[in-house]
């Protein structure tokens, strides 16, 4: 059986596809599927764009209004995956079990977010797939202009927004 | 050293131990998002700033981690006043690097007259008495002939011997954490010495990395600063903030429960 893709429709950009890991992230592979299927990603942004790092959003509007999510998941990060360039994984707070719709792409090699340990300190990150087209589109909003917008820092000042998830 | 605080001053944050580096940059986010907005007259950071200093001309050209570092204050210093202290990590912190950053440096121990209080401040490495092996270490790299020396080394050789003295350091903590062994705090005897002598019923310091408001008695408190690591799970970045006109201190969390990595 072939992995799940979804296409993220970039307004002004074009369409970055990502292959999701069923086998080794099936949690959170069901779970980002059940969002793009609930239209939750339809109109959100890319909100925290870091250079070197990564590009991070799926859960806030235009003009940096917070989406309501479902219940967080299961840290999968003890599945082996790397947080590699071009990976796609699971944004959280500071608890390993809290993901919800928040994801980001690696944009470098960031192997301190992977899983060392099952302690809070070590659990990770949990990579659920990985840019399979339109890796240029990545490469160039992780370079946009930010600033400060609110609380948040890394904002795009120009809006990067996904105007639809597809699942294809 | 004794600085005063002139009367337009309502607030002044401590800082200390960010351990910056080129593989922080979650940490060197949170500084400028920190500097950018703290409402504080005053900055004072009290000791490692950086994991290692090898000497001013380590300062690179613009976009290198450590000219992002001293941006980050040179901005700041246009509308704040910032003071810098060495730490045991950062010592050969120079002129050249205050003057990048837009920092006057505060020697190790200063004292800080705020309104009715005098505030002790010091990176708090010379009161851990019974970190007897660092101690002598210290004396040996704080002396003229070792620095001299040291810095006549090429800035390579510089960068290796930092790399291998970190790599030590490393080591020893695995070692540590793996024995349980206590980790080596200030001594309060001599803390309350160094109290007495600066005139000062508080004091303020960092190294240790363990936050933390102590009760010396006899009026005596010693306030422990938090490291920064955004790195870490979860992320650790606190500010202990002097309000003046109170004589209260605040810690105040810079770490959001934002989602990210």
């Amino acid at each position: 059986m072939s992995n799940p893709k979804v296409e993220l429709h970039i307004a002004d950009y074009g369409v970055i596809t990502v292959e999701l890991d069923q086998e080794n992230a099936p949690l959170s592979t069901a779970n980002f599927l059940q969002y793009v299927s609930d239209g939750h990603y339809d109109n959100t942004i890319f909100h925290r764009v870091i250079p070197g790092f990564m590009v991070q959003g799926g859960g806030m509007e235009p003009g940096m209004g917070q989406k309501k999510t479902a219940k967080p998941i299961e840290n999968e990060a003890t599945n082996g995956l790397k947080n590699a360039p071009y990976t796609l994984a699971m944004a959280r707070t500071s608890d390993p079990h809290s993901a919800t719709a928040q994801f980001f792409i690696n944009v470098a090699d960031n192997a301190f977010l992977n899983h060392t340990a099952t302690s809070s300190q070590g659990w990770g990150y949990a990579v659920f797939g990985k840019v399979i087209g339109g890796e240029d589109l990545v490469d160039k909003i992780k370079i946009v202009e930010t600033g400060r917008k609110g609380f948040h820092d890394d904002v795009p000042k120009v809006d990067i927004v996904i105007s639809k998830a597809v699942a294809i | 050293m004794e600085l005063i605080a002139p009367p337009h001053w309502r607030c002044v944050d401590f800082i200390s131990d960010l351990h910056l580096d080129a593989q922080t940059p979650l940490t060197l986010t949170a500084l400028r998002r920190y500097l950018q907005s703290t409402p504080a007259q005053a900055v004072c950071v009290l000791g490692d700033l950086f994991e290692v200093w090898i000497g001013d001309d380590a300062l690179g050209g613009d976009g290198c981690f450590e000219a992002k570092v001293t941006d980050q204050f040179y901005q700041a210093s246009k509308r704040l006043d910032v003071f810098i202290m060495c730490g045991n990590r950062d010592f050969l912190m120079g002129q050249g690097l205050m003057a990048a950053c837009g920092a006057q440096r505060l020697e190790d121990p200063s004292v800080l007259a705020a309104g009715t209080q005098r505030w002790l401040l010091t990176h708090g490495d010379t009161l851990c008495l019974a970190d007897t092996d660092y101690l002598a270490f210290r004396q040996q790299v704080r002396g003229e002939p070792w620095q001299t020396e040291f810095l006549a080394q090429t800035l390579v050789q510089r960068q290796v011997a930092a790399r291998a003295l970190r790599a030590q350091s490393e080591a020893k903590k695995q070692q540590h954490a793996q024995s349980h062994m206590q980790w080596i705090d200030l001594d309060s005897p001599a803390c309350l010495a160094a109290l007495a002598h600066a005139e000062a019923n508080h004091m303020v310091h960092g190294h240790t990395h363990q936050p933390a408001q102590h009760d010396l008695g006899g009026g005596h408190t010693r306030w422990v600063l938090s490291d920064w690591d955004l790195h870490a799970t979860p992320p650790r970045a606190q500010v202990l903030r002097l309000l003046i006109d109170t004589g209260t201190i605040e810690r105040v969390d810079l770490v959001t429960t934002a989602p990210g990595p």
